[in-house]
């Protein structure tokens, strides 16, 4: 069945078929439509999950940590200001190993003000070990929270899936809404072997001593790893029983491509157009969308941009002192490599600036002419 | 050499951080240093009412409907709780916390409603009783000092006797308040039930009239209660003239149903509760009296409720007045010859005193003029042994005069003139009395039985074992104490009274009493200062799921296994009634 639907909706009815058990949120532009829509769902019987309102984002992930501890399918959103808030708890459900799956509507954080869409927000939580999958489209918005839960359950860590603010959250478009008998048969229930019960008291996230941090660690660091082929094998899945999947970087026109762009979210979409135009113009540009940011998808992307000259990364976020993030984790990804292309970084759309055809010549443009990546970022569309 | 710990392997460890073990063996009541406890307190009611009786207790009796329950509990410590429902000045409702939030709770309504509703099912009180003693005590007057003292007595297993002046039993409840503020059949019934647990009474026998202490011999200890029937003269010339009576005779005779004729005009003088009575009677036999004040309405004795009321049906106050002479006719007054005053400054008793305006004269017709500036003891009839200084009998904090055995309570001693202190001074005599009979120490007895810290004692704790004594806390909850946001605003209900053009004419009450309705309402307004009333607020509250549900009716109970002493408890407690203690290590 396919409905025209927000990016919002997308993501509160890819969590009614993923018979999520627990939802606790705090609303937040532009995320509060996903929390309205799943408490509308709650009331009226269409998911059959506990609706926790709470006073903060901070407060949301805890209670959504002990569901979780509980054994229960947990799920929340946010947006901004509000991951922001939440971020202790973040690192706190993955040392606890809590499958969690989060949307968070990219939005760029204050001060100055400012609700429209940028990516700093999901990437300064890049080290709290969670699961990072970036998506274009409010159709994969809903297939990845689907394929997010059945990720975060079988590597046992928590997953975050980003969506761009008003670009996807706002804008309706036609969804596949798939059949809620696959999608069960595609997603079966939780069921942990761990999980809170008064009858069998266990101290849950106890102390671990000098002793035993570490191997904790460890094990992260190890399913990290792992997670990587159970995303490629969940996405083969999901492909099976809905035709569609999406890899974990998906190249586009990327055959004998001299210079290939690498995107995330939204951008990609206006990025086809301008591959497809310079095609036309016999300009050999791929481009390489990258949907997993954690763990990073570092081998596929080398074999996608082994054969290019040159290699220009869109980011719509910003480091600072360093530019972009996307870039930076790419060269950090590549510098052992013998030889890899030359990466070019450029920011652009910060703050929800649209990224327009125009710019994305401007890059393409910028970076066949010089020979050598500037040691920064180069700011597109910059008033200077 | 030391013991190496065997430590697991990454690959050994559980992919969560648990713990491998079950934890029950955790009681995290542990980490605890603080515990809470339930401790009872004072209510201020409680303290503040000189009969000690259980004003808390019996408020949440009538609010769930046990209204002879109620009535019960009072019984306990007052015999004269249909009496004090109508005239105890209440100073419960001075105490009462509601008083500085909204409004004080209408205990003294409360207390007539529950009395009136045990008269209507002709209730009889289960009272608690000891078993029989030989000895015999002697009292003397039967006003509510001396009726109270041998209530209590009898029921702590004595032979007891009164003996009363007059021809009829009650003393100033009897003859000194009218019919329309304590209607004779109430009065009546709680006396019979004195008589009925086996007081015996002696009529018309006047002590110094034929009978002396040396005739009490078989007694031994007697209780004096003579009461303050005598009144105070005017001291002005003229006074001796036919149609000057004093407002004590007066309302004596109203009461025994003598008739009394008195014309029309009628002065009465004083601004004390015997001149408002007395007015008030007056204005019910067709008189038309004017009361007269040396001092203003501020500095009037009288209760304000009694002054009101007056002024409702019509009596006329003339302030900064005093009378200075009678003129006669025909050896009948016929005059008051009076002057006006101005307040000067305050005399011993912080009143203002009142200061004569040369040359204010002004004379007023009368046709009779009832003097009521004061009533004192007659104590001609006492022996000096029991020792009497400023026409009062001295006594100790037990009530005891100086003569062993004799003590004394009421009008007669140094004590505030009301009828809950006369209650107050007959128990607490029965109490030392008794001690003084079993030759049993009585020191420790104030601070078992006391009822806060202003005196008050307790009648059922002392019948009880000293083992069954609850603990008695040391504080009184006050308004501060109260977690208020659990109150509502909410008004204090009122008693409907007769019409005024009514009460002219009878004798019928003026207060007509809470019906059963506007009696619960009330009775639940109460905060229950310091007293758990089951809300459940502590249990609703704990964080730790570390308080459980008492049995029906009884406390919660802390599990201390589990309680981590956080106090929230306590902090969510509306009426103060948890308490965190230091944890003993």
């Amino acid at each position: 069945m396919k409905k025209i639907m927000v990016g919002n909706h997308a993501v509160s009815w890819g969590v009614m078929l993923a018979r999520a058990e627990v939802v606790s949120a705090y609303p937040i532009t532009p995320q509060t439509t996903i929390v309205e829509e799943l408490s509308v769902l709650c009331a009226d019987g269409r998911l059959k999950a506990r609706f926790i309102p709470v006073e903060s984002e901070h407060s949301a992930m805890a209670c959504c940590i002990g569901s979780s501890a509980a054994g229960v399918r947990t799920f929340t959103a946010t947006s901004s200001q509000g991951l922001a808030l939440m971020h202790e708890m973040l690192h706190w459900a993955t040392g606890a190993r809590l499958p969690i799956v989060m949307a968070n509507v990219n939005r760029a954080l204050g001060s100055p003000f400012n609700i429209w869409g940028e990516q700093s927000d999901s990437l300064a939580q890049r080290d709290t070990g969670w699961l990072q999958i970036y998506c274009e489209s409010n159709q994969e918005v809903l297939d990845t929270v689907l394929q997010s839960f059945k990720i975060a359950e079988r590597v046992l860590l928590p997953v975050m899936l980003v969506l761009d603010a008003f670009i996807l959250s706002h804008t309706a478009e036609p969804v596949d809404i798939p059949d809620h008998q696959l999608a069960d048969e595609f997603l079966p229930p939780y069921r942990p072997d761990l999980r809170l019960n008064s009858k069998d008291p266990h101290i849950f996230a106890c102390l671990a001593p000098p002793e035993y941090l570490m191997e904790f660690r460890y094990k992260i660091q190890q399913s990290m790893l792992q997670s990587k082929e159970v995303c490629r094998r969940v996405d083969e899945e999901f492909g099976k029983a809905f035709g569609r999947k999406y890899g974990l970087v998906e190249p586009y026109r990327c055959e004998g491509a001299d210079l290939i762009l690498v995107t995330a979210g939204s951008v990609t979409s206006t990025a086809r157009v301008a591959v497809d135009a310079l095609r036309e113009k016999g300009r050999k540009v791929g481009l390489a969308k990258l949907r997993l940011f954690r763990p990073f998808p570092k081998e596929e992307l080398l074999e996608i941009t082994r054969g290019a000259d040159k290699i220009a990364v869109l980011d719509r976020n910003f480091s600072a002192g360093i530019g972009g993030i996307f870039a930076h984790e790419i060269r950090a990804a590549f510098c052992n490599e013998k030889s890899h292309p030359p990466v070019y970084s450029y920011i652009t759309g910060l703050g929800g600036r649209d990224t327009t055809l125009q710019n994305l010549n401007e890059v393409i443009y910028q970076t066949y002419e010089r020979p050598r990546p500037e040691e920064q970022s180069v700011w597109v569309g910059l008033r200077s | 050499m030391s013991k190496q710990i065997p430590l697991l392997r990454e690959g050994e460890m559980p992919y969560q951080p648990i713990s491998l073990g079950s934890m029950e063996w955790n009681k995290t009541g542990s980490w605890r240093y603080l515990r809470p406890r339930f401790e009872n307190k004072i209510p201020p009611c409680n303290e503040g009412c000189p009969a000690g009786q259980d004003i808390e207790g019996a408020l949440v009796l009538i609010g769930k409907g046990k209204y002879l329950e109620a009535w019960d509990l009072f019984k306990e410590e007052n015999p004269f709780p249909g009496v004090c429902g109508r005239v105890c000045y209440h100073p419960c409702e001075s105490s009462c916390n509601r008083g500085d939030f909204d409004e004080p709770l209408s205990i003294n309504a409360l207390e007539r409603f529950m009395a009136d509703m045990a008269s209507k099912h002709r209730r009889k009180p289960p009272l608690k009783k000891r078993e029989k003693r030989p000895e015999k005590v002697a009292v003397i007057g039967s006003g509510p000092a001396g009726l109270t003292c041998a209530y209590h007595l009898v029921r702590l297993g004595y032979g007891v006797t009164v003996f009363e002046a007059l021809p009829v039993l009650g003393g100033m409840l009897r003859v000194g308040i009218p019919e329309y503020r304590l209607p004779k059949k109430v009065l009546g019934q709680e006396i019979d039930q004195i008589l009925e647990l086996g007081v015996k009474v002696e009529v018309n026998a006047r002590l110094g009239n034929g009978l002396s202490l040396e005739d009490l011999k078989e007694y031994q200890a007697v209780f004096l209660a003579l009461g303050n029937h005598k009144s105070r003269s005017l001291g002005i010339s003229g006074e001796e003239a036919e149609g000057i009576m004093s407002g004590v005779e007066f309302l004596k005779d109203v009461n025994l149903g003598k008739k009394v004729e008195l014309g029309k005009r009628v002065a009465v003088i004083g601004g004390g509760n015997t001149a408002v009575d007395a007015a008030r009677a007056a204005l019910r036999l067709g008189a038309k009296p004017l009361i007269l004040y040396r001092r203003t309405r501020e500095e009037m004795p009288a209760f304000a409720s009694e002054v009101h009321e007056a002024e409702e049906e019509g009596i006329e106050i003339s302030l900064l007045t005093s009378p200075v002479k009678v003129i006669s006719q025909n050896g009948r007054a016929a005059q008051l010859e009076c002057v006006k005053n101005r307040l000067g400054p305050p005399d011993e008793d912080g009143r203002r005193r009142p200061v004569e305006i040369k040359g204010s004269n002004c004379t007023i017709e009368v046709d009779q003029v009832i003097s009521a500036i004061g009533e004192e003891a007659d104590l001609s009839c006492l022996s000096k042994q029991v020792g009497i200084r400023d026409n009062t009998v001295p006594t100790d904090e037990r009530g005891a005069t100086k003569q062993a055995g004799v003590f004394a309570g009421g009008d007669i001693i140094l004590q505030p003139h009301t009828v809950v202190h006369a209650i107050a001074s007959g128990k607490r005599a029965a109490i030392f009395i008794d001690s003084h009979l079993r030759k049993e120490n009585w020191e420790g007895l104030f601070e078992a039985l006391r009822v806060g810290e202003k005196g008050s004692l307790s009648m059922k704790r002392y019948l009880q074992e000293e083992r069954e004594r609850v603990p008695l806390s040391g504080k009184t909850v006050l308004l501060k104490d109260l977690n208020l946001d659990y109150f509502e605003y909410q008004k204090r209900l009122k008693m409907p009274k007769a019409k005024s053009s009514r009460r002219t004419t009878s004798f019928e009450e003026v207060n007509l009493g809470f019906n059963e309705e506007t009696a619960v309402e009330e009775a639940r307004r109460c905060f229950n200062c310091g007293v758990c009333n089951l809300c459940d607020n502590c249990y609703i509250f704990c964080p730790d799921v570390a308080i459980q549900k008492g049995k029906e009716g009884e406390l919660n109970i802390f599990d201390y296994d589990h309680c981590k002493g956080c106090g929230i408890c306590m902090e969510e407690c509306p009426r103060d009634v948890i308490v965190m203690e230091v944890e003993g290590r």
